[in-house]
């Protein structure tokens, strides 16, 4: 944290230099509002759903009857699946339209979300960095682990969100397929639903995002946006120098004023994540009481 | 749902309702303060075998006056009876005639439909004995109304004295999961298989015969086809013997989640290993004042 020396909490601040910081803009307002979609989407979800699969265990009732009974976290689920299937689309819209307009070479650049050459060097750079047998790799955009979490979230969402309309609507799914289908719907989404939540809660995005070394104990880029410029270059030094060899640094370099709402906003931040993390932690205790006892 | 419940219901109480009042010998000689005095009494504690088991000769007067039956005569029910103190011998297949063959004198129609149904075969066939009979599921002297909810929540147990496997597999379905968690309107076992006249699948009148599964269906869902009745309501994802397709689902979900939490455990540790080792949880970044 920076010294609270300079932030001054009064009406005359206007009148006072204003302390400011350069930060390297990392995520803009339409990455913050889809991940503020998912996080929301994603919690109610786990909290209606994971019940339903763990149901004899204490926890799933008291769950259920936090959302008003079985019935009403019924209708929770379906609204927060809808807010999912608004958020899929108005991203993979997104992504479409910035690959057709580059041509494709969004998909092959540097800064690109698929998987590439790098990535596989890096895993195995990674793995020698942890057994102390070589430098750690450097990253440009996105890590092959955020790349992961990412491309998981779109493809399981597509599953999920399948085999969850094919329970919604039974009828027509069996205008076209056998009923039997519905019994491979509740396989495939209650398994998937577990997968996701491992990555998300656990492995992947929770530990890459605020657990792992270099971010713990919380990192709220997701919700600021931006960081210090400084930060940024240790953290992704390939995107970093790729910008001043290209000459784009300025693109994402912003002037932050640092006020008393900079500090108000970090403390949001903090009960939002804190708020994550418990949920988190509480559903990841939850399943593995259920499936130890 | 609620025409489900409705539909169930009339099919459970068959029209019990028409009999209560006018058939039944209310508080004949000997007057059921009688009995009590001696069978209400706290100090009851003897048994009686009945059936190669022990049973306590105890009723609690509270709660079967309290119940559907609390006004009738403890002998509309134990036909037979004669005053005076009775011997275990005398008592010999009494049991039998207040769990099964009184309730008939009040509602026939049920008692026929039970009579035709799968159990009914067992008990008055070869198998008598081994069968539920009405007091199985009814209960004796604490008997619940079957409309109420108490009893439509009771139903999966009742069913599962018998038939455990049934269970398992219905609760791990979507009826199921919403039933096991308190929603009254989804269905349970009664709703496909019928009350009292349940019959085996292979027999062409069952409810749960393929012939009728459309029928059976359509109660709550309007409209079901013959690719929606190919669900399968008793099946176990995780054996390949119940459902080769739904299995195999399973099996390959369980070694994605195995390979994907191995991996991302091992990663999560090592990094948070080199992480200590070198002391990057204690850094201060440069920019941080």
């Amino acid at each position: 944290m920076a010294s609270t020396a300079d932030a001054a909490p009064t009406k005359n601040s206007a009148r006072k230099p204003v302390r400011t910081r350069i930060e390297y803009q990392r995520f803009n307002v339409f990455h913050r509002w889809m991940h503020f979609l998912v996080f929301v989407s994603f919690t109610v979800l786990v909290f209606t759903g994971m019940p339903l699969k763990y149901k004899e265990t204490a926890w799933a009732r008291w769950s259920m009857d936090l959302f008003g009974g079985v019935t009403a976290a019924g209708v929770y689920h379906r609204i927060a699946a809808l807010v999912t299937v608004f958020y899929w689309t108005a991203e993979m819209v997104f992504m479409i339209v910035m690959v057709l307009r580059s041509r494709g070479k969004a998909l092959k650049s540097p800064s690109s979300l698929m998987f590439n050459k790098k990535d596989l060097q890096d895993i195995v750079g990674m793995f020698a960095w942890f057994f102390g047998r070589g430098p750690k790799p450097q990253f440009d955009r996105y890590a092959y682990w955020e790349k992961f979490d990412y491309l998981s979230l779109v493809a399981g969402t597509m599953i999920i969100g399948v085999t969850g309309f094919m329970m919604w609507f039974p009828m027509r799914t069996t205008q076209i397929l056998p009923g039997e289908f519905l019994n491979v719907a509740l396989v495939i989404h209650s398994n998937e639903a577990l997968l996701a939540m491992g990555v998300i809660f656990i492995f992947v995005h929770f530990f890459t995002a605020h657990l792992k070394p270099e971010n713990f104990p919380l990192d709220k880029v997701i919700f600021t946006g931006s960081v210090p410029v400084e930060h940024y270059k240790e953290e992704r030094p390939l995107e970093y120098a790729r910008r001043v060899r290209e000459g784009t640094l300025d693109q994402v370099l912003v002037e932050k004023r640092i006020t008393w709402k900079t500090y108000a906003a970090d403390v949001i931040w903090w009960v939002i994540t804190l708020f994550a993390g418990f949920c988190a932690l509480l559903m990841t205790a939850f399943i593995i009481w259920a499936v130890l006892t | 749902m609620a025409a489900l419940v409705a539909v169930t219901t009339a099919a459970l109480l068959g029209s019990a309702g028409a009999a209560t009042a006018a058939t039944a010998p209310l508080l004949t000689a000997p007057s059921n303060d009688a009995c009590f005095s001696c069978h209400g009494s706290p100090d009851a504690n003897q048994t009686v075998e009945v059936a190669g088991r022990q049973k306590s000769i105890r009723v609690n007067q509270a709660v079967y006056e309290a119940s559907r039956h609390g006004k009738l005569a403890c002998t509309s029910c134990h036909l037979g009876f004669k005053p005076g103190v009775h011997t275990a011998a005398q008592t010999e297949g009494w049991l039998l005639t207040a769990k099964l063959t009184a309730c008939n004198d009040c509602h026939a129609d049920v008692f026929q439909m039970y009579r035709g149904s799968f159990h009914g075969s067992l008990e008055f066939g070869k198998s008598g004995g081994k069968a539920p009979v009405c007091a199985d599921c009814h209960v004796a002297h604490d008997i619940t109304p079957p409309d109420s909810p108490a009893f439509r929540a009771s139903i999966d147990t009742l069913c599962a004295r018998c038939h455990a496997d049934a269970l398992k597999t219905y609760l791990d379905s979507y009826h199921g999961k919403a039933f096991f968690l308190g929603d009254a309107k989804t269905a349970v076992c009664t709703d496909c298989h019928g009350g009292h006249k349940i019959l085996a699948p292979s027999d062409p009148a069952s409810t749960v015969n393929q012939a009728n599964l459309i029928a059976t269906c359509s109660k709550c869902h309007p409209g079901a086809n013959r690719n929606f009745v190919r669900f399968m309501v008793h099946v176990d994802p995780t054996s390949p013997h119940s459902s080769l397709l739904v299995w195999s689902f399973y099996a390959a979900y369980i070694m994605l989640i195995v390979v994907v939490f191995t991996f991302g455990a091992t990663h999560s540790g090592l990094y948070i290993y080199r992480g200590f080792k070198d002391g990057l949880y204690s850094r201060r970044r440069s920019h941080e004042e």
